[in-house]
């Protein structure tokens, strides 16, 4: 193929891929090493409404000539990207010397009015741990349910395989907060599930605890991806050649021999495929986490990310969480793309 | 009724004779009865154009964005977007270079925030122009060192809701501080099997835990922050006294408190699960809701509980008010006239029941007697520091350590207040 007519082919996806993806990233990347902020300044504020008149010392952000509220921005390199990682604090604390620089005078003040630092956790690496946690237990459990589902449908008869294709597409429909919602709804105290384990002597609190928070929302992320799974294995098993098959059972191969020696090396890409694309989803695990415990025993990665933006309201350290995101899909993809472009090398 | 003539005529020319005619005659008057009603929603408004507002969506305020939109006409388009994202989609039209919403209704801690910002545009003139044909109380202007910043409508607080069918039955007098509601949840214990978890609130994880750590504090006399300055002060005895307490009231609650938000709250007193506890006024109409209640009469309301004897209520009062950002292009004067139509003495009438409201008119119901009550006990302001709502959401972060008793108190909020010193730095508030 001539270069001039490859480049007309790939050129709108290119172009597409870049606009949509790669320009957006770098934004963010350039975002993540800025910040700013309104220049605020120590008011007297006299504040009357339905209840009374009040004084209060305040901030208030400083005014240009024209009336425009001011800001000011700078460049701040990767500082942000150590905040989110948790590398900032000995930083900080050395630092402390350098007043108006950037955050320190205060929180030294803090930590020495305090005694000791308090022993919390940074942020970011409970969230990853626990994000970790739910795609290592998720993967394998959509994997194998999505694969059983797949081999129960392929030998029901037709007409039930309608009711049963649609009944198991069902979770993956509905919207995630959705979803979250009515699972919620039936473990909460007077929930369905609750009431009926109470009945049989078994009584879970479960957003209690870790462990039960940290299982429902796992238990979530099965439900909704499994239908997934189980439809694209489900187009995988039609394709299985029959004529191989025969062969086994003419070999006196058993069904379980069949199944390990035949369909799931036949299945093999699909099922690389499904993981990909349930490890880029689950490493972003956000609505469960939100919906069912509001964050409690259960952070993930993105939903830091979220309150970086939403609750601190700060877009720069947001950026920075985002681009981490990013970070860490490649790096869990890894080892998944190193097999496919193996695979792909090996065809040509 | 231009058109309406023309119809007639129309009609007439085109059947004039018998009982098409009276048939014709009858359908234009059936609609010329009907039509002065729609026409005349907002007779007063002239303006035209495209105008739109943003709110948080419960019931008052849906109420107020129906009014708002009634006044829609050919050549006037008006859309009120209702969201439980207000806040968010708010701070982000608020602060970009020009806001696509004319006006929004914030609550009183979002207000602060704008107005430190200097997002909010005054509206002085527009209420002195406009404050006859409205009846503007002066109770419902928010100013800010003598300018209206924003018309408040609605007023909210935490109180104290109780089951009264079992404090009479158990002799219980209702709780005035948190000792004495601690005692009657553990007489209920003892002797009402049926009521597992005899208190409910909503310690759940964020910003519902946060704002009931914010009442105890205050309730303790401790600030948020040292006096003049944006330095944390809420790690100190009094903030350690509102966790225990917080930690003591667990005892009698759901194992599941972390998760309890407003909505869970108020479906376990519904379920007639929970006997007594802090919760939003707005939800005591819901008490008394058949489909949803199994108590309804059963709940009544009360200040919330002081932290000490003789203290002031643990509570904060707070209101609800329309503001006008400074990036809007429309037209302001059109803009103001449109939200006033939703907050005006006909739009209480029709709403009375869905909130309490400030202007004079509103016929308190006995669901605002909470309230009322918290006023008349001297409940404080909610904080208006700018910074508050970012120390607010790090304490948010440590209550479940701190409740469940990973971490003890006092290192649970040093923990915040470190972390909060960080946000804080980073918004520029804290040099």
């Amino acid at each position: 193929m001539k270069t001039r007519s490859f480049l007309s082919f790939v050129a709108p996806s290119v172009v597409l891929m870049l606009g949509l993806m790669a320009v957006p990233l770098l934004l963010t990347f350039y975002l993540s090493t800025r910040h700013c902020a309104p220049e605020m300044e120590m008011v007297t504020v006299r504040q009357s409404g339905p209840f009374g008149t009040q004084e209060t010392v305040t901030q208030q952000v400083r005014k240009g000539p024209d009336g425009q509220p001011l800001q000011s921005c700078r460049f701040v390199g990767l500082e942000y990207y150590q905040k989110v990682l948790g590398l900032d604090r000995g930083a900080v604390l050395q630092d402390s010397g350098k007043a108006g620089e950037s955050s320190s005078s205060g929180a030294a003040e803090v930590s020495s009015a305090a005694g000791k630092p308090a022993a919390v956790a940074n942020e970011f690496w409970s969230a990853l741990r626990f994000t970790l946690l739910y795609i290592a237990l998720t993967t394998p459990l959509v994997l194998g349910l999505g694969f059983a589902l797949a081999l129960g449908a392929s030998v029901l008869t037709q007409r039930l395989k309608a009711v049963f294709i649609t009944a198991s597409l069902l979770p993956f429909i509905i919207t995630p907060v959705v979803g979250a919602l009515s699972i919620k709804w039936l473990f909460r105290d007077d929930g369905l599930v609750s009431v009926l384990l109470a009945q049989f002597g078994g009584q879970v609190h479960w957003m209690a605890q870790a462990w039960s928070a940290q299982l429902l929302v796992i238990l979530y992320g099965v439900w909704h991806v499994v239908p997934f799974a189980f439809i694209v294995l489900y187009a995988g098993l039609q394709s299985v050649p029959q004529d191989a098959l025969e062969a086994a059972t003419i070999d006196g191969a058993s069904r379980w021999q069949k199944l390990r020696y035949v369909t799931v090396p036949h299945l093999m890409p699909l099922i690389v495929f499904v993981t990909l694309i349930h490890v880029m989803d689950a490493y972003r695990v956000f609505e469960p986490v939100l919906v069912l415990t509001q964050g409690a025993f259960t952070t993930s990665v993105q939903y830091l990310t979220y309150h970086v933006l939403l609750v601190e309201n700060n877009p720069y350290k947001a950026s920075a969480a985002a681009v981490l995101t990013v970070l860490g899909i490649g790096l869990l993809l890894v080892p998944l793309l190193r097999r496919t472009w193996r695979e792909q090398r090996g065809q040509v | 009724m231009k058109n309406l003539t023309s119809m007639h005529s129309l009609i007439s020319r085109l059947r004039p004779k018998g009982r098409d005619r009276a048939l014709a005659w009858g359908l234009v008057s059936a609609l010329a009865a009907a039509a002065p009603q729609a026409l005349a929603a907002c007779p007063d408004i002239k303006g035209q154009g495209e105008v739109s507002f943003i709110g948080n969506s419960f019931p008052a305020v849906s109420h107020v964005a129906r009014q708002v939109e009634a006044c829609a006409r050919p050549g006037l388009k008006v859309t009120f977007k209702l969201t439980p994202q207000a806040r968010e989609e708010t701070e982000r039209a608020f602060a970009a270079g020009r806001s696509p919403f004319s006006g929004a209704t914030v609550s009183m801690g979002e207000f602060v925030k704008f107005q430190s910002l200097g997002q909010l545009q005054p509206l002085t003139d527009l209420v002195d122009k406009y404050r006859a044909r409205y009846k503007l109380e002066d109770g419902m202007l928010i100013r800010v060192n003598g300018q209206v910043m924003a018309v408040a409508f609605i007023q909210n607080a935490q109180n104290l809701f109780y089951r009264k069918d079992l404090f009479d039955k158990h002799g219980l007098k209702v709780p005035t501080t948190y000792a004495e509601m601690l005692q009657a949840a553990a007489t209920l214990k003892a002797k009402e099997p049926g009521l597992e978890y005899p208190i409910a609130q909503t310690f759940a994880k964020g910003w519902d835990g946060a704002t009931e750590f914010a009442n105890l504090l205050a309730g303790f006399g401790g600030r948020f922050f040292k006096p003049g300055t944006a330095q944390p002060a809420f790690n100190d005895e009094a903030g350690v006294k509102a966790i225990e307490l917080m930690r003591q009231m667990t005892r009698f609650m759901t194992p599941n408190y972390l998760a309890s938000n407003s909505d869970d709250v108020m479906n376990q007193f519904q379920q007639g699960r929970a006997a007594m506890g802090v919760l939003w006024a707005s939800r005591a109409a819901r008490m008394d809701d058949p489909a949803a209640s199994k108590v309804v009469g059963k709940m009544a309301f009360a200040a919330a509980p002081a932290t000490t004897p003789g203290g002031k209520t643990a509570s904060h009062l707070w209101w609800d008010a329309v503001v006008m950002p400074r990036n809007t292009s429309a037209d302001r004067d059109l803009a103001f006239q449109l939200l006033m139509e939703g907050l005006d003495e006909e739009a209480v009438k029709t709403g009375n029941d869905t909130a309490i409201w400030i202007r004079s008119v509103y016929k308190p119901t006995r669901f605002g007697t909470g309230v009322a009550a918290a006023a008349k006990a001297g409940a404080p302001i909610w904080p208006s520091e700018p910074f508050f709502s970012l120390a607010h959401a790090e304490v948010g972060k440590v209550l479940p350590e701190a409740l469940t008793g990973t971490l003890s108190p006092k290192a649970a909020l040093d923990a915040a207040a470190q972390a909060y010193l960080k946000v804080a730095a980073e918004k520029g508030f804290v040099k």
